[in-house]
């Protein structure tokens, strides 16, 4: 008999409007006395309010995933676009970047600022946090191709002021999605900088090592104070593959660079040997 | 450095241009890495030189500012953090202590299975619900400490306040045959004005852990000789299982909790069958009755 009832309701789940009586003939029917109307038909009450209570949250987590998702698509277009970088076409390329990565901001981080307000920015961190690490990283990507600096946090956030009205409590990225997008941040440079090294443009393909490796080596010292340490831990570790991967690529241009010597006129076998340790990239 | 090495560029293009009969590997060996793999001309090999020093200047002073830069920036979020971590650690001390008050009571109500009068059972760990008040409006005025935040730590409460709801119930559902509401759970905790609340979640979760009890508690009562509590509970836990399906659940850990439900009211009904069938109830035949109690 449970089990028919249980059908009734999962069909009927479509139209919550009408659980109400359901609930009531369930509860009749089975209990055939009904000896404490006041307690039951406060604990419906309270279950109606629980319900609503759990239908709103729901859908403004659905709300807010989506918004994510919308950052993480555009974010990665913004990256990608910087990607296209080369010699000859620096301003235009990330002139584009920054207009997109604008358009992102304007148009999917604000949609945000009005979900997030008070504790829910706490608590559906789960629901935007990938969509604002996503932003974060071609954020800061696209200001370090443009003035080989990090984009810091206050200023981030100072951009993202202007999304809110007054009445309105402004999104502020937190720290922790800030480093876990600054994490994600040297994966590109380090597809950036192989791109660069083998376009010929190996002084900034250093700088970006060294970018890098200071990134990595800050974060050293602060992952150990973040709150999910898991999963900024694997991210380290792919960081320093990437920081390996950018280093061994300069060794390779290094020491393959030294090698060309001798092809363009001496026969002097020595001269890679030599060339080596007066090697400065 | 930047400066240096594009004056070496600059020198070793004027050198070689003026002798250009000496051997390349006379040259200062800086030159070398500038010379990609594909540089098919020494015409290529000026152009590089040249180019790194143009990429540099469209990077002013990078380093130079930068690094102390970034190191400040990183040395706040370390203190930001290390401060979120120490208020993290004074919840954990709080937390222990409700969680070793949670303890307390469960143990003493363990003894109701072992057939003793319900109020006689009840009255320790009624006293430790003012513990637990304590304690909760202690954790409240570390967690208000950083307005809105409650979310940031709340896994670090979480499990211990599902605890606490579901003994809470369980008390008030013995004492008066109904269900703690959400707001008279919050109460008892005295969190009613508090803008540190009871997640309703977890209130719900709490309530699930509730059912868990009372197949045990119907069969101890039954044995001991109690035919009528099966009723009771049967009807308590239909109606608690009936405003459960009404709340449309995600695919989360409160909704596998309430999956868990239907089991102990099937055996709640079963007990219920057993007892009943058997004429043992109060309104069931009384020669069965009788028979019980000789």
């Amino acid at each position: 008999m449970l089990k028919l009832q249980r059908l009734s309701l999962r069909m009927m789940a479509l139209k919550p409007q009408r659980l109400h009586n359901i609930a009531e003939t369930t509860s009749q029917s089975v209990a055939k006395r009904v000896r404490t109307m006041t307690t039951e038909s406060s604990m419906k009450d309270s279950f109606a309010k629980y319900t609503d209570y759990l239908n709103d949250l729901n859908e403004k987590r659905e709300r807010v995933v989506k918004a994510s998702r919308d950052i993480t698509i555009n974010s990665k277009k913004v990256i990608f676009q910087v990607h296209r970088i080369s010699k000859h076409n620096k301003e235009e390329v990330l002139q584009k970047a920054e207009k997109d990565l604008a358009t992102v901001t304007d148009q999917y981080i604000s949609r945000l600022v009005r979900e997030l307000q008070g504790t829910d920015f706490w608590k559906l961190r789960r629901a935007y946090s990938p969509g604002v690490q996503e932003y974060v990283e071609a954020a800061t990507f696209c200001k370090f191709c443009r003035t080989g600096t990090l984009l810091n946090l206050d200023e981030m956030n100072a951009t993202l002021l202007p999304l809110s009205d007054p009445s309105l409590e402004p999104l502020q990225i937190n720290v922790l999605d800030y480093l876990l997008g600054l994490a994600d941040l040297t994966g590109e440079l380090m597809r950036l900088a192989i791109g660069r090294i083998s376009d010929g443009e190996l002084d900034f393909a250093k700088k970006i090592c060294e970018f890098v490796r200071e990134i990595y080596r800050e974060l050293t010292l602060v992952v150990p104070f973040m709150d999910d340490s898991h999963d900024m831990k694997t991210k380290m570790d792919t960081m320093l593959q990437s920081v390996m991967k950018i280093e061994n690529a300069c060794f390779g241009v290094h020491v393959r660079g030294s090698e060309y010597m001798p092809l363009l006129g001496s026969d002097d076998p020595t001269s890679f040997l030599l060339g080596v340790p007066d090697v400065e990239i | 450095m930047n400066m240096k090495s594009a004056f070496r560029n600059v020198y070793c293009t004027l050198f070689r241009s003026l002798n250009p009969n000496l051997p390349s590997n006379f040259l200062p060996r800086r030159l070398t890495f500038l010379i990609p793999p594909s540089a098919p001309s020494i015409r290529a090999q000026t152009f590089r030189s040249l180019s790194p020093t143009h990429s540099s200047e469209s990077m002013p002073g990078g380093e130079a500012h930068a690094a102390p830069l970034l190191e400040k920036q990183f040395e706040d979020f370390r203190a930001q953090l290390e401060e979120s971590g120490t208020l993290r650690e004074r919840i954990r001390t709080v937390v222990m202590e409700i969680e070793s008050t949670t303890r307390l009571i469960h143990s003493s109500l363990l003894l109701v299975h072992q057939s003793r009068s319900t109020p006689e059972v009840l009255e320790k760990p009624l006293a430790q619900i003012g513990v637990l008040k304590e304690l909760y409006n202690r954790l409240a005025k570390i967690v208000l400490e950083s307005p809105g935040q409650y979310y940031r730590y709340h896994g670090d409460w979480k499990t211990e306040t599902q605890t606490v709801v579901s003994l809470l119930a369980f008390m008030h559902w013995l004492e008066t045959g109904a269900l703690l509401l959400h707001t008279e759970a919050k109460e008892k905790l005295g969190l009613n004005d508090s803008e540190f609340g009871l997640d309703v979640e977890d209130y719900l979760v709490g309530i699930c852990f509730m059912s868990k009890e009372l197949p045990r508690y119907v069969v101890n009562q039954v044995t001991a000789g109690d035919y009528d509590c099966p009723r009771k509970v049967l009807k308590f836990l239909t109606d608690l299982h009936a405003g459960f399906r009404m709340l449309n659940l995600r695919n989360d850990f409160l909704r596998k909790t309430f999956d868990g439900m239907k089991y102990d009211l099937r055996r709640v009904e079963e007990v219920y069958y057993d007892v009943k069938i058997r004429g043992l109830t109060a309104n069931g035949d009384p020669v069965a009755d009788q028979a019980a109690q000789s």
